[in-house]
């Protein structure tokens, strides 16, 4: 029976590498973006035009509407809102609300036979030490931003389903980009962070610099999420968790990373040098609530908006934790998938953000 | 060296400041338009009082910290052998041309004026006719710091020069806004006696940080404070190192009086305790541009919380960008 593929994100940074996969497997699964523009995508996939805000029936038209009914085998969730500092109502929005509508939709489809949600390692929230693929949310500790949180509860959502529907989730770890040419294709919270550091507006992160950072590139994301896919029913079974991540062994010391992304900001901007820009101190959780504090009642506008930016990232630091990711690890590394040690592409990643102004001259 | 006696080297052998008498409250400075931030929020980063001068020049309070110094220490004049004149304020390093045209801060009416030194004056005034002189500035409120950090070098350096008489001192001019990125500034001026062979307030270590990138002050508010904090830490982490001491051996930090806050950062970045800082003289005479780590030096030891063998640390931060840190054995 040929697949049929509902993408939502599909114009996404992950949903368009994943389209692309999508649509050179073997059997030439029909793939369907739900997007709110084109007939078409650059992946070449169809376009079905909807809105994950949008009801009823994602603001998809009846009939369209009808035939996804019928025809789809699959779909595939991985639109989110992922900036951090939105107001948590409107990350629910779209993460809870959102993925409510489509599970509604996924459970009219008669020929269904897999959902895949993507979520991330961080609806650990400030959980701190070894979070497994068995793990459920923060178990209280609370969350560092309003993606976390809504992320979290999405999952909930979902767990709630998982005995009507086959659902399976994949946690990802933070996409940093392209591992083989750096390219970065969505700058997220942690390339702004970068920016801000290359202008000097980091004086600080909190945590210790010897915690951990887990980091993972769009192509091992886009590998490895497309593999899962293509094992659903055949190892990847409906009602599990798999995580997306560079795990213990491939992440590294955040203030290795910090050494690591000064030295790519020298090598290819010599003339950076020359604005001597400290690598920032670690501080403790008070120190740096502090800190924010201080910035926020003193109103200087432009310190303002680049802590508020990085401390939205930054406070996961403070709480640290590995992701463990054995399940995954079982079913993709016979298949030679595997996240590269995130120092051996990092600074190529650094040095597209450089070389491109952070995607305004690329 | 006899058993119990400390060990002799180049130390900050006397201390005396000269604040003027007159102060002006938070309220007040705002009412007057010498504020930029709310009377609240420069109360909750610790401030209360500043010293303004009157009808004193700069010059003048420099002469009366060193004036007091040369008394109490009873030093004959002719007993110094330099005299480092340190100026935070570029208007410092002149003799002063106030009252100024409307607008303007400094007026130069000849060039001749130009020529006219602070230094020299204060030779002649005070009767030091065989010391030398040269003057300290272009790194803020590091300026007295780093010539106390030169009188040193120089005594280290030359034979003959073993008493070094540096003198900060600083007047905002009239007129001029009292607050430098959420601190407040009085006017003031300090001196320290430097002298070779003195079991006083040796010193063990000193260093200096400058970054000129941000030499232009004006308009890069955001990215001096940003650069403050991990600089401050780094640069402290590395004095004690040449010291070979850590934050531990440290019995008292004496600020340079800016923000409690910013100091409370700070403490947290170097993992010292808050009770470690003499902090009493942030409310109570503000930021006095270079001397304020001579005057917290002398009410910490007035006040008897300095004892002796004490290992103490002063740090500051000036415009240039310059941070300056040294470690004294008390």
């Amino acid at each position: 029976m040929r697949r049929t593929i509902l993408v939502t994100g599909g114009t996404g940074t992950l949903g368009r590498e994943l389209v692309r996969r999508l649509r050179q497997d073997p059997d030439a699964p029909r793939v369907l973006v739900l997007a709110r523009t084109a007939t078409i995508t650059d992946a070449g996939a169809s376009v079905v035009r909807g809105d994950l805000l949008a009801r009823p029936r994602l603001g998809i038209d009846p009939a369209s509407y009808d035939e996804l009914r019928r025809e789809v085998t699959h779909v595939v969730h991985c639109a989110a809102a992922t900036r951090f500092t939105l107001p948590l109502e409107e990350a629910r929005s779209v993460n809870v609300a959102g993925t409510r509508a489509v599970l509604e939709l996924a459970a009219e489809c008669r020929r269904l036979q897999g959902i895949a949600c993507f979520s991330t390692v961080y609806v650990s929230g400030r959980r701190t030490g070894v979070f497994a693929e068995s793990d459920c949310g923060d178990a209280g500790a609370g969350f560092v931003n309003s993606y976390e949180q809504s992320k979290a509860e999405m999952e909930e959502l979902v767990r709630g389903a998982i005995s009507q529907l086959p659902i399976v989730l994949f946690r990802l770890s933070t996409i940093i980009g392209d591992s083989r040419t750096g390219t970065v294709t969505g700058f997220n919270a942690l390339h702004q962070a970068l920016r801000l550091l290359y202008q000097g507006l980091v004086p600080m992160m909190p945590g210790e610099a010897t915690t951990e950072i887990d980091l993972i590139p769009l192509d091992f994301a886009a590998d490895a999420s497309h593999a899962l896919l293509r094992c659903m029913g055949q190892g990847v079974e409906a009602g599990h968790v798999y995580h997306l991540c560079a795990g213990h062994a491939r992440s590294t010391a955040v203030g290795t990373l910090l050494d690591a992304t000064m030295s790519a900001f020298t090598r290819h901007r010599p003339a950076w040098r020359r604005r001597t820009v400290e690598r920032p101190a670690f501080a403790d959780a008070r120190t740096y609530e502090l800190f924010v504090r201080s910035v926020e009642e003193a109103g200087n506008e432009v310190l303002l908006g680049a802590t508020r930016a990085v401390q939205a990232m930054a406070w996961q630091l403070a709480y640290p934790k590995t992701f463990d990711d054995r399940r995954a690890a079982a079913m993709l590394d016979p298949l030679g998938i595997r996240a590269p040690a995130v120092l051996d592409y990092y600074p190529e990643i650094v040095r597209y953000c450089v070389e491109t102004n952070w995607g305004t001259t690329a | 060296m006899r058993a119990g006696e400390r060990p002799a080297g180049v130390g900050i052998d006397h201390i005396a400041y000269r604040l003027p008498p007159a102060t002006q409250t938070l309220a007040e400075l705002h009412s007057s338009g010498l504020l930029k931030s709310s009377p609240e929020l420069l109360s909750g980063f610790g401030f209360d009082l500043v010293h303004v001068a009157g009808e004193e020049r700069h010059v003048d309070l420099a002469i009366g910290a060193a004036r007091t110094l040369l008394c109490e220490a009873a030093i004959d004049p002719s007993a110094i052998d330099l005299v480092l004149f340190a100026s935070g304020l570029s208007s410092s390093s002149m003799m002063g041309c106030e009252p100024a045209g409307a607008g303007a801060f400094i007026e130069v009416r000849d060039v001749m004026d130009l020529f006219r030194y602070p230094a020299s004056y204060l030779q002649h005034e005070l009767g030091l006719d065989r010391a030398a002189v040269a003057g300290v500035d272009q790194q803020g409120c590091a300026s007295l710091l780093s010539a106390i950090r030169l009188a040193r070098a120089m005594i280290v350096a030359e034979e003959g020069i073993d008493t070094v008489l540096c003198v900060g001192a600083d007047r905002l001019p009239a007129g001029a806004s009292r607050e430098q990125i959420y601190n407040v500034i009085s006017d003031g001026a300090g001196a320290a006696l430097v002298r070779r062979n003195t079991p006083r307030n040796r010193i063990l270590a000193a260093r200096q940080i400058t970054k000129g990138a941000l030499w232009e002050p004006g308009s890069i508010e955001h990215e001096i404070i940003a650069a403050y904090f991990p600089t401050a830490r780094t640069l402290i982490l590395e004095t004690l190192e040449q010291a070979g001491l850590t934050i531990d051996d440290i019995a008292w930090i004496l600020p340079h009086n800016v923000s409690l806050r910013s100091w409370e950062i700070l403490l947290g970045l170097l993992g010292a305790p808050r009770e470690k800082l003499f902090d009493r003289n942030i409310a109570r005479v503000g930021h006095t541009i270079a001397a304020d780590n001579i005057i917290n030096l002398r009410d910490a030891t007035d006040a008897g919380l300095v004892k002796p063998g004490d290992r103490i640390m002063l740090f500051t931060f000036g415009y240039g960008l310059n941070w300056s840190c040294m470690i004294l054995e008390h």
